[in-house]
């Protein structure tokens, strides 16, 4: 067995059945190992950082590893973008990459990068595999790496030599891991638990705030039947979109910058924030620093350094959610929350969205929640970066679905390669993209990949004819200034979607819209419908 | 504020680069750094010293921890701590002030290593603050050259 065909049982130890990538010569051994066999299937991409936001969709629905392959060199350079992403979003991603013979390490040889120089800040851990007879550790500790704590990439570097030698010692996967430097904290400090229970018991208006940190937990249910159990309301972030199903009646919606204003006055107004899985960024409470005077947080998270960073003290709970939820289930906690919900129902209630939206075009409100909600139950919903991404946070219809974007790196071109990811991981299930025409257009060489592979992918273009969200704030802080943010009437989606061999829809108005979007979804080939929205109009 | 941390880490290629680039990606201080092997082959020991205020010192600790090649972080407490440094220093003399540069020496326990005729090499290990005032002292003789290693340290219990 030589180290490819090692990698390749490593593959299949993790149970991987499908990874993203595109290969070279510096990968060419690992790829003839995946042509000897038959349980792994590989997906050609277009672009290398299609193949890592591809792995993230995947991981993301499989609730498993995704799995990308580059070489070395430029195509391993063309990943970066997707690990940064992936890391910012703590999604579960091993990247293996070829590398130049070792013997040749350091020396500028054609194609060499220095991988894991190159992506030390945006990994959480990288290994550059010098004996072949390490592989199998590696891969073991990678994969586990990957899918603790608090989940994100990993890089493999493998020199092509080191892929083509002959393991020394017979294979043998490692069972268990043991690295001494890591060991991720899964159940809650007891006096912790003590003190958040006694707290909450204290609180008349607590509120809790749930991040990406809860799905990628998998404690939805746990949170969900705690909210339940408690009368406890909830608001998410934008990651943590889907915790609750938007008409909850214990849902108050998305926070922040670009939430709900009665998500943002239900913050001002709790005496307790429990904050699960959040990074409190900048974009979901611009003043941390005034918050914590005003109120009492916990902070939950598995990564002990997120608490603490951008808010200052807190009652800390360092943990996995699903356990620590499960706990507090049982808990004695005794609160009446009833008042404390009408207020938040009022809030609700009289929040009046004067936003105003062109009448001739397709209003991008409209779209979202007639798309959303015309989608199936437990349908996926991409959503790309820009005012589509802003428009799908604030009307996605959430029902049982899972509603996938970035929202740390707020990578443009994420959504089409993700949600091809997203397709292999639930071959059974609706997935629907939403991007802008300018993140499109740094994407759109994926649809050769859905093409060759005949994905039945369902790509919405919200179709505004700028890079719309710079376009917003040029007009709001530069006076309208607009410069280099115009992508005119290009390119035509029609010769596109035929070259493709996609069915194409277009849509110009709200009234031709519900028809339109029952014909797209219910098509059975891949679709691509460009729907026109007025460049005037703006997420706030 | 000081914060003084003494790491044990994995004794592997990249991980000195790891940790230091942690401190330059986050910004945080790094006003000395000591490395060298344990008594464990395959562990090194790091001191570094920082400062900022609790929250950086407290993030400092936080994120070090986060790394996978290191084992342990220690937060020393500066009062309950043995800090030691090292330092080599090239000063001028003359014949007129020899005798007072062989005094100071002898005062501050600084070890005499190399005489020549216009320099002399010194030895000192002391704690960072008696070695910054044996640099200010020698100053008026002449300095040509120092080298220091940096804090080390190592808690009293």
């Amino acid at each position: 067995m030589n180290g490819a065909e090692a990698m390749v049982r490593c593959l299949q130890e993790e149970g991987v059945t499908t990874i993203f990538g595109i290969p070279g010569v510096a990968i060419a051994p690992f790829y003839e190992a995946i042509y000897n066999q038959d349980s792994i299937r590989h997906i050609l991409v277009r672009q290398e950082q299609a193949a890592g936001h591809a792995a993230s969709g995947y991981a993301r629905i499989s609730r498993r590893p995704g799995v990308c392959v580059t070489s070395s060199g430029p195509g391993a350079t063309n990943l970066i973008t997707a690990l940064a992403t992936a890391y910012a979003d703590s999604i579960p991603v091993v990247a293996i990459t070829g590398q130049v013979n070792s013997s040749l390490l350091g020396r500028d040889v054609f194609q060499e990068a220095d991988m894991r120089g190159a992506t030390s800040s945006f990994v959480k851990y990288s290994y550059l595999v010098k004996d072949v007879d390490d592989i199998p550790r590696v891969f073991r500790e990678a994969f586990y790496i990957a899918n603790t704590g608090r989940k994100g990439p990993v890089l493999i570097d493998i020199p092509c030599d080191v892929q083509a030698q002959k393991l020394e010692k017979a294979f043998s996967y490692p069972e268990n891991v043991d690295i001494r430097g890591y060991k991720p904290t899964a159940r809650g400090n007891k006096s912790q638990m003590d003190k958040v229970i006694e707290t909450i018991n204290k609180s008349m208006k607590p509120l809790i705030c749930a991040g990406g940190g809860v799905i990628l937990g998998n404690s939805e249910t746990e949170i969900r039947s705690f909210c339940e159990k408690f009368n406890i309301p909830l608001v998410s972030t934008m990651m943590g979109i889907g915790v609750m199903p938007k008409k909850h009646p214990l849902y108050f919606g998305m926070l922040g910058n670009n939430g709900k204003p009665y998500a943002n006055r239900a913050v001002s107004g709790a005496d307790l924030l429990i904050i699960v899985g959040a990074r409190v960024a900048d974009r979901a409470v611009p003043k941390p620093d005034a918050l914590e005077q005003r109120l009492k947080v916990i902070h939950i998270d598995v990564d002990s350094a997120e608490i603490g960073k951008n808010l200052g003290p807190t009652i800390p709970l360092v943990g996995d959610a699903k356990l620590i939820f499960r706990e507090l289930l049982n808990a004695d906690i005794h609160i009446d929350t009833e008042n404390w919900i009408r207020t938040l129902e009022e809030f609700k209630k009289n929040t009046v969205d004067t936003r105003v939206f062109s009448e001739k075009l397709v209003n991008p409100m409209t779209l979202v929640t007639t798309l959303s909600e015309k989608m199936d139950d437990d349908g996926i919903y991409v959503a790309d970066v820009g005012q589509n991404q802003l428009w799908s946070a604030d009307n996605y219809v959430m029902k049982n679905g899972r509603f996938l974007t970035t929202g740390g790196m707020g990578t443009m071109g994420y959504s089409i390669p993700a949600s091809i990811g997203a397709k292999y991981a639930a071959p059974d299930k609706q997935v629907v993209t939403v991007v802008g025409d300018g993140a499109f257009q740094m994407s759109m060489y994926e649809l050769g990949t859905i093409a060759v592979n005949r994905l039945p992918m369902k790509l919405i273009v919200v179709k505004n004819r700028y890079l719309g969200l710079v376009r917003e704030h040029q007009e709001k802080v530069y006076q309208g200034h607009y410069s280099g943010v115009a992508l005119y009437d290009y390119p035509k989606y029609d010769k596109l979607a035929e070259s493709y061999d996609m069915e194409y829809f277009h849509v110009d108005s709200n009234d031709a819209l519900p028809e339109a979007l029952d014909r797209f979804l219910s098509c059975d080939k891949a679709a691509l419908m460009v729907c026109d929205v007025d460049s005037s109009d703006k997420t706030k | 504020m000081r914060g003084i941390f003494s790491v044990l880490v994995e004794n592997k290629d990249g991980v000195l680069s790891a940790i230091s680039g942690l401190f330059a990606r986050r910004g945080f201080n790094i006003d000395s750094l000591a490395v060298g092997t344990t008594d464990q082959r395959d562990i090194s020991s790091m001191t570094i010293v920082s400062t900022g205020d609790e929250r950086t010192i407290s993030q400092i600790e936080k994120q070090l921890n986060k790394k996978v090649d290191v084992i342990k972080v220690r937060r020393l407490d500066e009062t309950r701590t043995v800090e030691l440094e090292m330092l080599l220093i090239k000063v001028a003399y003359s014949a007129t002030n020899r005798a007072a540069l062989i005094e100071l020496c002898s005062v501050m326990g600084a070890k005499i290593m190399h005489v020549s005729p216009k320099y002399m090499i010194i030895e000192m290990a002391s704690d960072p603050e008696s070695i910054e005032d044996f640099i200010m002292l020698c100053k008026p003789f002449g300095i040509l050259e120092t080298q220091r290693t940096g804090t080390i340290a190592m808690a009293k219990k």
